[in-house]
């Protein structure tokens, strides 16, 4: 009896295991589909931990793709600086005049902060401060841009050949650029203060207001965390506060231009416009050493 | 070989010119996606072993050159290349205006799920409003670029299968 149910158990077994089998031959294709499918989602899901980290992947792209851009970006820019610097001419006396007249502006304030600095070194010495260290720094030709819209990185031409690291700040004549992610030996990537994964700590230059400047994703960006009684006004630039432990203190990330303050809620929505033409970069500065306060 | 070298070629030429021949001369929100209408040509016009390993393919070199998440175009590209495969028997595949159509469709889909794995996985909330704003030119540009393509006398030409 015992013998029987056991041989009929087996059967029952080897039936079910066979009839599973017929329907996974019947449905591969399926079955092909959904572990590839749970495959590239894995991959995504590994990553993710790292993102800021190339791997060997993105590194042997990076080396490879890195002097083919280079050589396009400097190629496809030659009309256009024909066209900017030969052809577009009209305006320039009038252009000329106005940049005169700023200048005149600008040596006066440039003296009057001459002034300020002298001042401000008399105090830090007298307050036996360390000064800041000089920054070390590389220039970089930008070589390539994000291929989607959505995202907001490029490509420079410097990688850790040059000294470059991940999470090194990234800087141009107007101010903060973004910081290198997926650095590779001749290239690196940019994440710019636009990328909505960006935030660097901030603090209003005139009020001392603080908060977290976030990218927008579009080419703005917001302070976030700004309380909802702190004095941030339109015009108000807004510098980096030195915390976070990739930007210097002071350094110039942009400009408000619009404050708004809910009827209720503990923050105010305030919008940045970045100090740098995001969109018109050709050369940016990589600062080797992290900020020294 | 003789293909491979010439589609290698190609995307070689699509990535460069992406990268770093437009952005000089067209703004961000009108960037073409040009791996992606590849895709849809690949999926549309290819038999089936190859296309979707290729799709994954073209979709991880998306994310090594665009945003910081490996795979997230993988994904989305595959995911897609599977639909369109599972329906491209039925379809009149040489059909000009139904490849615009499905890049048009493409470009919205995979936005779709790559925002939905942000969401899920990540922090994509940010980059809902900006998808909703970039959307529509990135979709029309992508489409633009597709038209162009079925004018080029290669596109009707059969294709070999092997």
């Amino acid at each position: 009896m015992g013998v029987t149910a056991s041989h009929a158990a087996k059967r029952i077994a080897h039936v079910g295991i066979a009839s599973m089998f017929e329907f996974i031959r019947k449905n591969r294709l399926f079955f092909i589909a959904g572990i590839g499918l749970l495959a590239a989602l894995l991959v995504y899901t590994l990553n993710l931990p790292r993102v800021e980290k190339a791997n060997l992947v993105e590194r042997a792209a990076g080396n490879i793709m890195a002097p083919v851009q280079a050589e396009a970006s400097r190629a496809a820019a030659f009309p256009l600086r024909i066209w900017n610097e030969y052809l577009s001419l009209v305006g320039v006396a009038r252009e000329n005049q106005l940049l005169k007249d700023d200048i005149r502006t600008m040596n006066e304030r440039l003296a009057l902060l001459e002034e300020t600095r002298q001042e401000n070194q008399r105090l830090t010495a007298l307050l036996n401060l360390k000064d800041k260290a000089v920054e070390k720094t590389v220039s970089a030709r930008v070589i390539g841009e994000d291929v989607t819209p959505w995202f907001k990185t490029i490509t420079i031409n410097c990688g850790f050949d040059d000294g470059v690291q991940d999470g090194m700040p990234v800087l141009a004549a107007g101010g903060i650029v973004g910081r290198t992610i997926k650095v590779s030996a001749g290239s690196s990537k940019v994440m710019l203060l636009t990328d909505n994964a960006s935030g660097i700590s901030a603090i209003i230059q005139r009020s001392r207001a603080r908060g977290v400047v976030k990218g927008k994703g579009e080419d703005l960006c917001s302070l976030e965390f700004a309380m909802r009684g702190e004095d941030v006004q339109v015009g108000d630039q807004v510098v980096s506060s030195g915390l976070g432990g990739v930007f210097a203190k002071g350094h110039l990330i942009g400009e408000v231009t619009m404050v708004k303050k809910g009827e209720f809620g503990v923050f105010q929505t305030v919008t940045i416009r970045p100090s740098v033409n995001i969109s018109r970069l050709e050369e940016v500065l990589v600062v080797l050493h992290k900020s020294v306060e | 070989m003789n293909n491979y070298i010439k589609f290698t070629t190609l995307i070689i030429l699509a990535v460069v010119l992406q990268t770093s021949i437009l952005p000089h001369y067209i703004i961000a929100a009108y960037k073409p996606d040009l791996l992606l209408v590849i895709m849809v040509y690949l999926a549309l016009r290819t038999p089936a072993n190859h296309t979707v390993f290729s799709a994954y393919l073209l979709g991880l070199l998306k994310d090594v050159l665009g945003g910081i998440y490996l795979g997230l175009n993988g994904f989305s590209f595959v995911l897609f290349c599977l639909l369109l495969k599972a329906v491209s028997d039925r379809l009149y595949v040489q059909s000009s205006i139904l490849y615009v159509l499905t890049v048009g469709a493409a470009t919205a889909i995979t936005t779709i799920i790559n925002l939905l794995l942000l969401i899920i996985f990540s922090q994509g909330e940010n980059l809902i409003t900006a998808a909703a704003t970039l959307l529509l030119p990135h979709l029309l540009m992508n489409m633009f670029i597709a038209s162009i393509v079925t004018a080029m006398p290669r596109y009707f030409a059969p294709l070999d299968s092997k």
